[in-house]
């Protein structure tokens, strides 16, 4: 028990379903320590999200948990009532998302979108709320704080909005982020800005990041762990150097060898090929049948 | 720019105000009925039809006609009633404010309950609670104000008379009120018998008219909601914690608004065009009522006042609702 106190995020054999029965997660473990960042990569498709959303609890309406222990700092997410654990959640965990544009209430200043959920929900007094978010702004190198917390985010440009995002997530202390590909939607140049904002920050604040990516270049340069997903099942879970220095299962060396190499420019890329997808998706429909079996 | 704007919107009110009055001047001269005729006692000779006729100069041409009588109006005179003999500008404002204060509690009413079956409505989506809503919503659109009007009649008059349907005020109070508007300046002089009145007599009407407008406005206020709440900033709301009736009302309220702020504008003006037949059922004593009376008449000079007012009255209302959509939303603010 005391061991798991320690942990950030404790996801122990989580499955999610379809009502159809469908899997969309099979019996994904993985932890956080705190401070620690963990990339969780695979192709489109695989469930990255889903694990993100089933911490956040903020999956879907029709996918439901079917079985599995999902524990923030030590507390049992998936045994509480939907208030209690939105508390639980908003307290320790914080979401930086994918698609800046959308992310942002377009009718809703920047200023009360940072300093409402610390004003309402972490209970801070105006003031200190206000005083957090201009902070924030400028440890995302924000140049001029006060005007655009009175901007509205049609008058910011997609970098702009996302660096919003990122102090508005980092605002209330949280020890958990969940990034969901926080760059795919930006431009190249951007891209690699907001990733050195997100790793300086992190740093600075000892925060554990889920880092969702399908970029290995991405896994890289951000994390300590990684988690590689194909179909919804825990392809391999390793410290980043092992990964890439020593990858153990077959997927993971093909997901390498499909990222162009930034050291080695001369090395052929090749797609994942698709006679080990085949087996692989073969052998997940075996699971499947088993657990099924195991359960009836 | 913004006096560009203003200007006009001007120039296209009084464009449209004249086109009504060329409209409504005709028709209801082309439309049969001798409204001299019906004035005048059975025995009337020819002759007294004929000085009555050149009294009111319906002797003249109607372009003729016309030009005198737009002459009076640019001066604020409207002419003198046929069936009433008061000046018709006199009568019509007499009894606006009994219109509008009518329309008005029914805007109220509907907004007030739409929204709410709205929010709920979201707040429930995809349960039985959000079928049960949709489906009585449908029963209630598919009701007409008036049948409403006649349905409460029957229900809160006749089987269960809880309430007056008839009049807009209790007869017996002593009211020496400097304008018509009964709840407005019974509210600002403490007459709360006054206002209680009124507003008694004003239920029924205004929830027959309230009721159509409201299951519209939970409908599309709902379908909005939904297509709101699975947006980016919905779910974020929910990670930092925001209940989701919070997520609803300060998150998608005021981004789902606008398609109903846009029904609400053009039903509006419907609305306060179901109050002529309203108003007559339940003998509430408002401009409708007078325009109804003042057709059976033919009093054209009153029929073309209530006209031209009700058209003026649109304009208005479709200003105000343009106004509310640039303070809704901020992109249209600026340029
Ligand atoms: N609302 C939903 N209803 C049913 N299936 C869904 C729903 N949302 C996602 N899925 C399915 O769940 C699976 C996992 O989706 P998820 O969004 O987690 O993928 P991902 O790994 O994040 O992919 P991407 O890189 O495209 O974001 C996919 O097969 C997807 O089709
Ligand atoms: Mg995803």
């Amino acid at each position: 028990m005391s061991s798991l106190h320690a942990h950030t995020l404790d996801v122990i054999k989580l499955n999610i379903a379809l009502p159809n029965g469908h899997r969309l997660l099979r019996n994904v473990s993985l932890t956080l320590e705190p401070g620690e960042v963990r990339a969780l990569v695979g192709e489109s498709g695989a469930g990255k999200s889903m694990i993100g959303k089933s911490v956040l609890g903020i999956l879907p309406p029709n996918v439901a948990i079917t079985e599995g222990e999902i524990l923030l700092e030590g507390q049992h997410l998936n045994m509480m009532t939907p208030p209690t654990r939105r508390k639980i959640v908003a307290q320790s965990a914080a979401l930086i998302p994918q698609d800046p544009l959308t992310a942002l209430n377009p009718v809703r200043k920047i200023g009360p979108q940072i300093i409402d959920p610390l004003v309402r929900i972490q209970g801070w007094n105006a003031r200190e709320a206000e005083t957090r978010a201009l902070d924030l702004l400028d440890r995302v190198h924000i140049r001029d704080p006060k005007r655009v917390m009175q901007s509205y985010p049609h008058e910011l440009s997609g970098g702009m909005r996302q660096r919003v995002l990122i102090a508005a997530a980092f605002a209330p202390s949280p020890r958990l982020i969940v990034a969901d590909e926080p760059t795919t939607a930006l431009d190249v140049t951007v891209q690699k800005q907001i990733l050195r904002l997100i790793r300086e920050l992190q740093q600075e604040t000892g925060t554990a990041v889920l880092f969702v990516t399908h970029d290995m270049g991405v896994v890289a340069k951000i994390s300590q762990k990684v988690t590689v997903l194909f179909a919804g099942k825990v392809m391999e879970d390793a410290p980043t150097r092992e990964v890439f220095t020593n990858p153990q299962h077959p997927y993971t060396r093909a997901l390498i060898a499909a990222t162009p190499s930034y050291a080695d420019l001369e090395r052929p890329f090749s797609p994942v090929p698709a006679s080990l997808i085949a087996d692989l998706h073969a052998q997940i429909a075996q699971d499947d049948l088993l657990y099924r079996g195991g359960r009836i | 720019m913004l006096l560009k704007t203003v200007l006009t919107r001007l120039a296209t009110t009084v464009v449209t105000l004249f086109g009504v009055a060329v409209v409504v001047f005709t028709l209801v001269r082309v439309a049969p009925g001798n409204p001299i005729a019906m004035m005048l006692p059975p025995g009337a000779t020819e002759e007294d039809i004929a000085n009555l006729t050149r009294l009111y100069g319906f002797d003249k041409s109607l372009p003729e006609q016309f030009v005198i009588w737009l002459g009076g109006v640019l001066q604020g005179d409207f002419g003198t009633s046929i069936t009433l003999r008061q000046p018709v500008m006199e009568l019509v404002l007499g009894r606006l404010p009994a219109t509008l204060e009518l329309s008005f509690m029914a805007l109220v009413i509907a907004v007030a309950l739409g929204g709410t079956i709205a929010v709920i409505g979201a707040r429930k989506r995809g349960t039985g609670t959000e079928v049960g809503l949709d489906l009585t919503n449908g029963a209630v659109l598919s009701v007409p104000d008036f049948l409403w009007g006649l349905i409460f009649v029957l229900l809160f008059g006749v089987l269960w008379p809880v309430l007056s349907i008839s009049g807009r005020v209790d007869p017996r109070l002593d009211i020496d009120f400097t304008t018509n508007f009964y709840v407005i300046e019974g509210l600002l002089r403490g007459r709360l018998d006054v206002v209680g009145s009124t507003l008694s007599h004003m239920l029924m009407p205004a929830m027959s008219l309230a009721l159509p407008l409201a299951a519209m406005i939970a409908q599309l206020l709902k379908q909005s909601l939904k297509e709101v709440l699975h947006l980016d900033y919905t779910t974020l709301a929910r990670v930092r914690g925001f209940s989701e009736t919070a997520v609803i009302l300060r998150e998608a309220l005021r981004n789902a608004a606008l398609p109903t702020l846009t029904l609400i504008g053009v039903q509006f003006t419907f609305l306060i065009g179901g109050t002529v037949i309203v108003e007559r059922i339940f003998a509430y004593e408002g401009l409708g009522n007078m325009a109804i009376d003042a057709v059976i008449n033919r009093d054209l000079p009153l029929i073309q006042g209530i006209v031209i007012l009700f058209a003026a009255l649109f304009i208005v209302i479709n200003l105000l609702v343009d106004l509310s959509y640039t303070l809704l939303n901020p992109r249209l603010r600026h340029g």
